[in-house]
């Protein structure tokens, strides 16, 4: 069904333990929580045991291990090493030692999401926002309806300062309209959780149990 | 003399009989004892409804969808930008597949994904792997172990890995896209082409719903505008996707079901039917949860006249 799993003994395997395991999930609906923690617990083991082994076996290995073994490994690698050591070592040394990998990783993090939100998301959505000039009828018509409820929208985050009478009825009325935002959004939800489940119960009368296919 | 363990009269009636019901139910009067109560008994009754409906769907569901109605309004338009998107690659194109889908979401739009991997192979695009999210790489390694057991060529296939560091790692892959000590003839015509992702004629980003396709815009698409970007993403992420394919950022964009079986429908040669999900399901499952939304509906009706307080404001 999924393709993943191949034809003989191991695909026979795989797809029984798939679908013990989904009907182990499926018996939280049923009231049954010991069972469904023990396939919390079972998918959060193999998904550390996972992350472990993937760090290791395609990052350590070959862009640390490999180039300073080597001898061909870039400066930088070394402060880097020497970074890492210094938050493998964070509970015996001192804060202000600690601060620095932290304070690079935070910076460089916040750095790389905050530029791209601001360069890749923020200016060009701005610049589609903008109103050309000699705009067809109907495009101008969607771009300024596009205009109110943006700003309506945004005055609802208005909070703490003195407003009059006009103001708060415009941030009540994109309090609602961002009401109606979410409960779309909600409704796009619900296909694609509702999809989920169509799969799942594809897989266990198809895919297991065979009916119907 | 009565023993000084035995409660008062009045508190043991007031008691419920099981012991998970101990807590005090706060809710409005309205509210009282329905889902709670079915709750305490252990019979949600409403889910195993609706996983009877949905299973019962998803049997009766082939024998009575026709072609017409098997999906609700199929949207072609976004089929079209993707097929249009494909069709300007050059012979022998190379492409690479952002996989960054999670294992919560891929369900959705695994016919999608496998659609699309089968249409750019079949119009003779060699496809490269790559992940900068953990479950993304897991499922990049079994799509391969897929296309490799369908018969494609392994020269036509590159496993470029997983790449840490979500937004850095992203950035890194510009310049650099190989991993050391990778050979052989697709490596080597990347590497001749700058060995960046600038060497990739198309990115196809299949997204869910942690690291996705907007950080791909973000990070690789300001660092190159000009490389083409076509993006898969289950349905939730559509709203936050569709702004990118308005400013051009993305080329194509199938995020929502009637996108995908609009894709698929106009893309497979042979039985589309396993690839996308049951629509007579969706559909029972859409009219449970129009039900269940009625009836919450109707229940909060004298709150929002103003006759009660709100669950939480009773609560505090």
């Amino acid at each position: 069904m999924t393709g993943f799993y191949p034809e003989g003994l191991a695909g026979t395997i795989a797809t029984w333990l798939a679908a013990l395991v989904t009907i182990l999930v499926f018996s939280y609906l049923l009231g049954e929580r010991r069972i469904f923690r023990l396939a919390q617990h079972l998918l959060a083991g193999l998904a550390t045991g996972y992350l472990v082994l993937l760090a290791v076996r395609e990052v350590l290995i070959p862009r640390l291990v490999e180039p300073i073994g080597s001898g061909s490994a870039n400066p930088f690698l070394w402060v880097a090493a020497g970074l890492v050591l210094v938050m493998l070592g964070a509970l015996w040394l001192p804060r202000s030692v600690v601060a620095v990998p932290v304070a690079v990783l935070m910076a460089a993090t916040a750095a790389f999401a905050l530029g791209g939100a601001v360069a890749g998301t923020l200016m060009p959505q701005l610049g589609a926002a903008l109103l050309p000039p000699r705009l067809a009828v109907p495009e101008l018509i969607g771009s300024v309806v596009s205009l109110v409820i943006t700003v309506l929208v945004l005055l609802a985050f208005l909070h703490g300062s003195p407003r009059r009478r006009v103001v708060v009825g415009a941030a009540g009325a994109g309090r609602w309209l961002l009401l109606g935002g979410i409960g779309g959004w909600l409704g796009f939800l619900l296909v694609s959780r509702l999809s989920l489940l169509v799969d799942r119960m594809g897989f266990l009368l198809n895919g297991w149990l065979g009916i119907g296919r | 003399m009565a023993p000084m363990t035995e409660p008062p009269a009045d508190s043991a009636a007031a008691e419920p009989a099981d012991a998970e019901g101990a807590a005090e139910d706060v809710r409005p009067p309205e509210y009282r004892g329905r889902s709670l109560g079915l709750a305490r008994r252990g019979l949600p009754l409403w889910w195993l409804l609706l996983l009877a409906l949905v299973g019962a769907g998803v049997l009766v569901g082939p024998s009575i969808e026709h072609e017409a109605d098997a999906l609700a309004n199929p949207d072609p338009a976004a089929a079209d930008a993707v097929g249009q998107a494909f069709g300007q690659l050059p012979p022998g194109a190379l492409v690479l597949v952002a996989m960054d889908a999670d294992l919560g979401t891929y369900p959705e739009i695994r016919g999608t994904t496998v659609t699309a991997l089968e249409d750019l192979l079949r119009r003779g695009a060699s496809l490269a792997f790559v992940s900068v999210s953990v479950e993304g790489r897991a499922i990049a390694a079994a799509q391969l172990e897929a296309l490799r057991s369908d018969g494609v060529p392994a020269e036509r296939l590159l496993d470029l890995g997983f790449v840490s560091g979500a937004e850095a790692g992203m950035v890194r892959l510009v310049d650099g896209a190989l991993r050391p000590g990778m050979s052989g003839p697709l490596p080597a015509l990347v590497a001749q082409r700058g060995g960046g992702i600038g060497a990739f004629d198309l990115i196809l980003l299949v997204g869910g719903s942690d690291i996705g396709p907007r950080t791909w815009v973000e990070q690789v698409g300001t660092r190159l505008p000009a490389r083409p970007m076509v993006a898969i993403a289950p349905t939730f992420a559509q709203p936050e996707l569709a702004p990118y394919l308005r400013t051009g950022q993305l080329s194509g964009l199938l995020a929502t079901i009637r996108d995908d079986a609009a894709y698929v429908r106009g893309t497979t040669t042979g039985d589309s039917s396993g690839l996308l999900p049951s629509a007579f399901a969706l559909r029972i499952g859409m009219l449970v949860a129009l039900v269940v939304l009625l009836r919450q509906l109707a229940l909060a009706l004298p709150r929002l006249r103003g006759g009660s307080p709100a669950p939480e404001a009773v609560e505090q």
